[in-house]
């Protein structure tokens, strides 16, 4: 009997977590063009913040329910400030500069891994003169119903409101008001968007600001089930670019749908290939590369905008290009 | 306690020449060839892989495969050693054989990059290069024929191993830089020639190149071929250096060294490649663990000094990129016999005009 319910729950959550961190990589790079690889380090940051100050505050407070809602909400929000305030200073003083004379997608890229680099081994220093190189958040995922046999826990109770909470928010913000829709402004024609008047160095913080501060939420509630290290942003950046790119890279809902897919490939995917065919889980990392080049290769626009007819077409161009060469047409 | 030359010297220059032929191979890509080809370590791994395994199967064959001692284990490796030792021609052969089916898989696997080279934007290719090395690490890690997995394949010796410990260390650094002189004379006298104007060409202006009837695929293949040959090599001297195998090893901050590197000294530039190996040469030897030990200093910070490394190498692009970004050395115009002639006459750029004392023709 294949075990569906538990990777089903456990998909969803991965895939919420994805897409909260995703968002952020996608809104740099429509707005401000940076193929941003430092934005693994503010997830790391974010995990740091929170799982220290949950331990710090564990002592405090009794693990009595309330209290232990107040950490969590408040570890989630000291965690989007600290990982917000490194984006924007890394923006304002990397990548803004460097845009400024006119650099190039590809050298903004080689820039972000020199300010990844920077900002984890700065955080690596730090946390290991403290002592702290890794940490364990005191708040442990608890099971709070079972479903089907899967466990449903706090985490889940957690990330998936604010998940949503965060999709809709930005969608507000994208279509109501005037910062989002001067974002998507300066996403589609930077130069128009000044010429109108737009004021793009403070839209451009904005972006930073909440591209860093989403991807320190998502750090926050990734510690509460792993122990972070200074590699844990690292490790996920292969699947946030992964989400990101299969919604075309610059598509809100894209990176959306590029999340959950992601996180249902990797957990369902695996879990049935491991079940029905053996294979090991630890390969699961090779998901997302196979996703960032079958869609770079075959479809670099992603899937937003994909339609039967365009369906058809990709089964066509596989199929052509399975077929051995020199028969038919 | 004075600093122990027999054990510094192999050191530095080890690692210096491993170093120059990954800066040499990402400056030929990146600087002439306009390829950014960040999943370096990949290429370096190949080699790394293919020459240990190679290596230590062979080893395990002559010492007639014993069933009884594990093939992964310390002990194993022990038995590879001693077959080593054993037979120096059988190593020193293994040892070039290693580095030629190194140097072909590498090529073969460049080749096979060329595939997304073609279709992909810069940045776009440098992501799926991250991705494929960093994918092919958590394979390997996870996959034991290949380099034993989590364990590391140990036991393969230093090509030699039947020479006194130090003496063996000195003899292959000198091996080590001897390949990778011979390396780099290849690599700028081949960007001297004809083919490296050609890949300048195709790096400032693909479709110019394209007007003049160049078949910029295959000049892309070639050069994505050729680097990706050097840095296999590079992976299987590493190896031999190292004596194991360990996929955790090729993590991609060995791509980002390769790349501070070649910006630091300049890119399309074969000075500032030897600038940029020297320096990080240093670098990596002052945040060694066994540095302090040189001068007597015990004290231990309390972490780990290869954070202070890789700090430092992502401050190098951060501030290289802000400030310099042509690096310490700009680029030059490029070598050829007419702008020598120029020289010769004057000022390089203005076309030279015949004078009084000029050499006259016949």
């Amino acid at each position: 009997m294949v075990d569906l319910a538990g990777p089903l729950l456990l998909s969803i959550l991965l895939g919420s977590l994805y897409t909260l961190m995703a968002l952020g990589l996608t809104m740099t790079y429509a707005i401000t063009r940076v193929p941003n690889f430092a934005h693994a380090e503010y997830v790391t940051v974010g995990g740091y913040v929170a799982a220290v100050l949950a331990l710090g505050l564990s002592g405090l407070l009794a693990a009595s329910g309330l209290a232990g809602v107040a950490v969590i909400v408040l570890a989630s929000v000291l965690a989007f400030a600290a990982a917000a305030a490194v984006a924007v200073g890394g923006d304002e003083l990397v990548f803004k500069p460097l845009t400024r004379r006119g650099a190039t997608s590809l050298h903004l890229l080689v820039a972000s891994i020199g300010v990844g680099l920077v900002i984890r081994y700065i955080l690596s220093i730090i946390v290991a003169s403290y002592d702290l190189l890794v940490v364990r958040s005191p708040i442990d995922k608890e099971i709070l119903v079972t479903v089907g046999g899967a466990p449903f826990t706090n985490l889940h109770a957690w990330v998936l409101p604010t998940t949503f909470g965060v999709v809709i928010g930005l969608h507000v913000l994208f279509t109501r008001t005037r910062l989002g829709k001067a974002m998507r402004a300066m996403a589609s024609n930077f130069d128009l968007a000044r010429i109108a008047g737009i004021r793009t160095v403070r839209v451009r913080r904005w972006t930073w600001l909440l591209a860093g501060g989403l991807a320190g939420l998502g750090g926050a509630f990734w510690v509460i089930n792993v122990p972070v290290v200074p590699e844990t942003g690292w490790v996920i950046l292969l699947f946030l670019f992964a989400a990101s790119i299969l919604g075309g890279f610059t598509s809100f809902w894209g990176t959306v749908a590029g999340g959950f897919i992601v996180g249902f490939a990797e957990i369902m995917g695996m879990s049935l290939l491991n079940q029905l065919f053996g294979v090991s889980l630890s390969y699961r990392p090779m998901i997302a590369l196979a996703i960032i080049v079958l869609v770079f290769l075959l479809r670099p626009q992603g899937i937003t905008g994909l339609t039967m007819p365009d369906f058809r077409a990709l089964a066509r161009r596989l199929h052509a290009r399975l077929r051995p060469a020199g028969r038919g047409t | 306690m004075p600093v122990d030359l027999t054990f510094l010297l192999p050191l530095v220059a080890t690692t210096f020449g491993i170093f120059l032929i990954l800066a040499v191979s990402f400056n030929l890509e990146y600087g002439f060839g306009g390829q950014p080809n960040l999943g370096k370590v990949f290429f370096y791994s190949i080699g790394a892989y293919v020459a240990g395994a190679l290596t230590a199967h062979a080893l395990w064959a002559l010492a007639g495969s014993p069933a009884d001692i594990p093939f992964l284990e310390d002990a194993g490796g022990v038995v590879r050693f001693a077959v080593a030792r054993a037979n120096p021609g059988a190593m020193l052969g293994l040892f070039v054989a290693s580095l030629v089916v190194a140097a072909l898989a590498g090529a073969a696997f460049g080749w096979l990059a060329s595939y997304p080279a073609l279709r992909l934007r810069g940045d776009f290719l440098a992501i799926v290069l991250i991705a494929v090395g960093e994918v092919t690490r958590v394979f390997v890690f996870n996959y034991e024929p290949i380099a034993g997995g989590v364990f590391g394949l140990s036991g393969v010796p230093n090509p030699f191993a039947w020479l006194p410990p130090r003496v063996s260390d000195a003899v292959y650094a000198v091996v080590v830089l001897a390949i990778a002189f011979g390396v780099y004379i290849y690599a700028s006298r081949l960007t001297r020639s004809p083919y490296g104007r050609l890949l300048k060409s195709l790096r400032d202006d693909e479709l110019a190149s394209k007007v003049y009837g160049k078949r910029t695929p295959r000049v892309k293949a070639g050069v994505l071929m050729i680097a990706s040959d050097m840095s296999a090599v590079a992976g299987a001297l590493y190896v031999f250096y190292v004596q194991t195998v360990y996929a955790g090893d090729f993590i991609p901050l060995l791509s980002f060294i390769a790349i501070a590197m070649v910006i630091v000294g300049g890119v399309a530039n074969f000075r500032g490649v030897l600038l940029g190996a020297a320096f990080m040469t240093l670098l990596d030897l002052v945040t060694r663990p066994v540095f302090p030990t040189f001068f007597d200093l015990f004290w231990r910070p309390p972490f780990d000094m290869n954070y202070v490394r890789y700090l430092v190498v992502g401050l190098i692009i951060i501030v290289v990129l802000m400030f310099r970004p042509k690096g310490l050395i700009p680029e030059q115009p490029v070598e050829t016999a007419a702008l020598q002639v120029a020289r010769r006459w004057g000022k390089p750029s203005t076309a030279p005009k015949p004078t009084a004392n000029a050499p006259r023709r016949g």
